[in-house]
């Protein structure tokens, strides 16, 4: 089914260059079931092209008891009951009405098990897979992921970021892979300002004017750092990109029926965005939202908060699992910790990294899947724990991505992509 | 086992539960100090006491109902409910406690009866939590209010419905938006009162909408403005703050409304502590009340006492806060404060000499993970209920003799 958003056939193309290098690493293999072996190894580098992201961020930690493990009956347990799902045997928060009837989809880490209790290093650390002080400013998740998938050559910038707020092209992202591999941030999930070009400039007009600002950069970068330079021209390249893909960003061309179902809040607007995206084929999309720090009144704002997450997340699911697309999409929602299974003193819950939950579900993921358990009280990991480390190798892995073996060379320096000291939580994978 | 006579100072002779007799001196809240103290292995939400004086009740995380007779000092449980209770109120006009739950449950007890199981149990009465609850002065109606928007009246005597005031909210509760003027609640009912004349009742909603209906009829009467009690700035993707305790003066000329005011974040949930003081004739807020230390959270409790002084307790995020005592015809400031720990609740004895209120109490494991090192000392925090004596403490240290 090609949908309203695909653009010509370039889409999701092996390069000539990526197409012969697969060649060639094939034909080293040696003659003997050579034809065979470079159809597979061209069908799985296709595949992993194929591969796309949206990795969910609940900036400030959503509680674990308040949704994918609720502890009811002990001490440590809130108010609210819990739900069967989808999946027989498996119960969520009730908060989470519209994700428990999906959850044969879904494979929820129950045992994530991580060092940082601070949002000021957490948040960072997790996106870039805690490395572990290499001494090196390592990629967040989403320029490591097209840095390592390659970007498909759809016209699209690899890595958007919907967020709350301002947007911008947030090179920092990058770390040392260099700028052009930044995150492109649609703040409010809002295209670039100045997307349409005024129809008093002509595409000559705009030829020129484009002409003389790749002279005026190159004349730039004679004395600065390149990465200077690559950001201001990546993010460039990108608004210029997406001008001619405006028709993303025109609302009025979403079903009602799908605005609805994912909600009018931020969060479910911004999913709602994302899907059109990946529809699309941007490669990598991160969706933040804000204010999930809940040390103050806790059970009323997860009251609030958790169906914010939870009725946009199963649309978005099920719209991947109705357009066969969950086979290449890797959805990934969490935080950079959970919260404490003591209540405070303004009834909250404050940061908890030793024992918290995530999902996972697309793309190389099993479905219908609970990975680890808590204890009874649910405050420690109960068996083998998780760590970021672990998190990293997984999705990796679920991209096709062999996290064992490829490295990063950054100045001739080889880098693991994920912690080497750590594997893929194998039972999470397909 | 706690006792409630054990003097935790053995020149502390009056800070006991008892109703204050013969030895009570006069009522005093500038020398009012904090008393008698028992501890309860959790959390709790609500503390009163009987209208007669003779027993308190309290209840909140541990599911149960907590009762001491105040007099014997004995201390026996109700079965309670299967989640945590949210609400707690005894019939001014009988033997009835109730008690409510964050499953929408409310259950009636003979409370004097140890371990006796519920008179009826008015299941789902509020669509999910129950927040309040509140018996009008002829202790036939019992009144409910919770996540649904609407106020419920029970018979006390077999808990049938007998009235609505309001209609039933559908949406669901975080995506509730306010609207002046609506009929009913916009939003979540968080505190009922009953005003003193019997005849009318207000509720409080998570809007800081106040409405004040009329019993018999069932009408809406009128709105009291309560806003400043309510936060949602742009950033935020909740609602934070409400309506979260009321209190009539004796005379029913005032009305006193407690909870939170500008809230800073819809995460940590911090903002100034504020007190709403109505006019009851003409529905005008008179003055808003502050406090005059440092503290973050919501008022939680409210009373005033016979000299027409308002006494009002709340939270502070990891820290003490005050049960602060004001002259709000005087001064926006309290006059007096007693520093405790976070409270939830505010109740006045019936002899008017002292306050109850149930306080949190940190155990040593509260704040941030990481605590993997410290397993087996992590526990849950707890509370303990705090007696705070209205009347100055009583020197009985012998006189040395000359």
């Amino acid at each position: 089914m090609k949908r309203w958003y695909e653009c010509g056939s370039a889409d999701h193309a092996l390069s000539r260059r990526q197409m012969l290098g697969t060649l060639a690493g094939t034909a080293a293999v040696g003659a003997c079931g050579l034809s065979s072996l470079m159809q597979q190894t061209v069908a799985a580098e296709m595949k992993k092209q194929n591969r796309q992201v949206i990795f969910i961020w609940l900036d400030g930690g959503m509680s674990q008891f308040e949704s994918w493990d609720p502890k009811p009956d002990s001490e440590f347990g809130g108010p609210f009951r819990t739900i069967p799902t989808s999946v027989p045997g498996v119960h969520i928060s009730e908060l989470m009405p519209h994700s428990a009837k999906l959850m044969h989809h879904l494979t929820v880490v129950r045992s994530m098990s991580t060092k940082d209790p601070n949002h000021s290093t957490g948040v960072a650390r997790i996106q870039r897979g805690d490395p572990a002080n290499r001494g090196v400013n390592y990629p967040y998740l989403g320029a490591a992921v097209t840095k390592l998938l390659g970007a498909p050559a759809n016209g699209l910038p690899p890595y958007i970021w919907i967020k709350p707020g301002s947007g911008g092209f947030i090179y920092q992202e990058a770390g040392f892979l260099g700028a052009k591999y930044g995150a492109l941030a649609l703040g409010e999930g809002k295209p670039p300002i100045h997307i349409q070009r005024p129809d008093t400039i002509s595409d000559a007009d705009d030829a020129a004017r484009n002409e003389l600002r790749r002279l005026a950069n190159a004349r730039f970068r004679l004395d600065r750092r390149e990465s200077e330079v690559d950001a201001y021209e990546q993010s460039y390249d990108m608004a210029m990109q997406l001008m001619k893909r405006k028709e993303l960003f025109d609302n009025s061309r979403l079903p009602a029926k799908d605005i609805a179902r994912y909600g009018t809040h931020p969060l479910g607007r911004h999913l709602l965005q994302a899907r059109v995206l990946l529809e699309a084929g941007v490669q990598f999309i991160k969706v933040t939202s804000y204010h999930w720090d809940t040390h103050g009144d806790n059970f009323n704002m997860s009251q609030q908060l958790v169906p914010q997450i939870d009725q946009p997340f199963a649309a978005l699911i099920q719209d991947l699992a109705d357009r066969s697309m969950l086979d290449n999409v890797l959805v990934v929602l969490m935080s950079e910790f959970g919260r404490t299974p003591t209540i405070n003193s303004r009834l909250g819950r404050d940061h908890w990294p030793d024992a918290w939950s995530l999902a996972l579900a697309g793309a190389g993921i099993r479905r219908g899947n609970i990975v680890g358990q808590t204890t009874k009280n649910g405050a420690w990991v109960e068996g083998e724990g998780y760590d970021v480390g672990h998190l990293f190798h997984t999705i990796f892995s679920a991209l096709g991505i062999n996290s064992k073996k490829i490295e990063y060379k950054n100045n001739g320096q080889p880098l693991p992509i994920a912690r080497d000291d750590y594997e893929p939580i194998k039972l999470a994978l397909a | 086992m706690p006792t409630l006579l054990a003097a935790k100072d053995p020149t502390d002779v009056l800070d006991d539960l008892k109703p204050a007799g013969p030895k009570a001196t006069v009522l005093d809240p500038a020398k009012a100090h904090l008393g008698k103290t028992i501890k309860n292995e959790r959390q709790l939400i609500r503390a009163r006491f009987s209208p007669d004086g003779v027993h308190l009740a309290a209840a909140g995380l541990d599911k149960i109902i907590h009762v001491w007779e105040v007099e014997t000092e004995k201390k026996h449980t109700l079965p309670g409910h299967v989640t945590w209770v949210s609400a707690l109120v005894f019939n001014p006009k009988g033997k009835q406690l109730f008690t409510a739950d964050f499953h929408g449950n409310i259950r009636a007890w003979d409370y004097a009866k140890p371990d006796s199981q519920p008179l009826f149990t008015i299941t789902g009465a509020d669509r999910q939590i129950t927040r309040a609850l509140a018996v009008t002065t002829d202790g036939a109606l019992l009144l409910s209010g919770g996540d649904d928007g609407v106020v419920r009246a029970w018979s006390t005597k077999d808990g049938k419905p007998a009235k609505e005031f309001g209609t039933a909210l559908t949406t669901p509760v975080w995506q509730r938006v306010f609207k002046a003027g609506e009929a009913g609640h916009c939003g979540g009912i968080y505190a009922l009162a009953v005003h003193p004349d019997g005849k009318s009742f207000v509720s409080g909603d998570q809007f800081g909408v106040v409405k004040h209906w009329e019993i018999a009829s069932g009408k809406l009467v009128r709105d009291l403005d309560a806003r400043l009690l309510y936060t949602r700035k742009e950033d935020f993707i909740a609602d934070v703050g409400g309506v979260r305790c009321f209190a009539f003066d004796a005379k029913g000329e005032r009305l006193a409304t407690g909870g939170l005011s500008k809230a800073e974040s819809n995460a940590f949930c911090p903002g100034t502590p504020a007190v709403l003081v109505f006019d009851w004739g003409t529905g005008k807020s008179l003055t808003e009340l502050k406090l005059t230390v440092k503290s973050d959270g919501p008022i939680n409790g409210l009373r005033y006492l016979s000299d027409g002084t308002l006494a009002g307790f709340g939270e502070h995020q990891s820290a003490a806060t005050v049960c602060a005592f004001w002259k709000p015809a005087d001064k926006p400031e309290p006059f007096h404060t007693v520093s405790a720990q976070s409270a939830t609740d505010l109740d006045l004895h019936p002899d008017g000499q002292r306050l109850v209120a149930p306080l949190f109490v940190a155990n040593g494991s509260g704040g941030n993970g990481a605590r993997e090192k410290f397993k087996d000392k992590y526990v849950q925090n707890s509370s303990q209920i705090a007696v705070i004596n209205l009347f100055a403490k009583v020197d009985t240290k012998p006189v040395k003799k000359a």
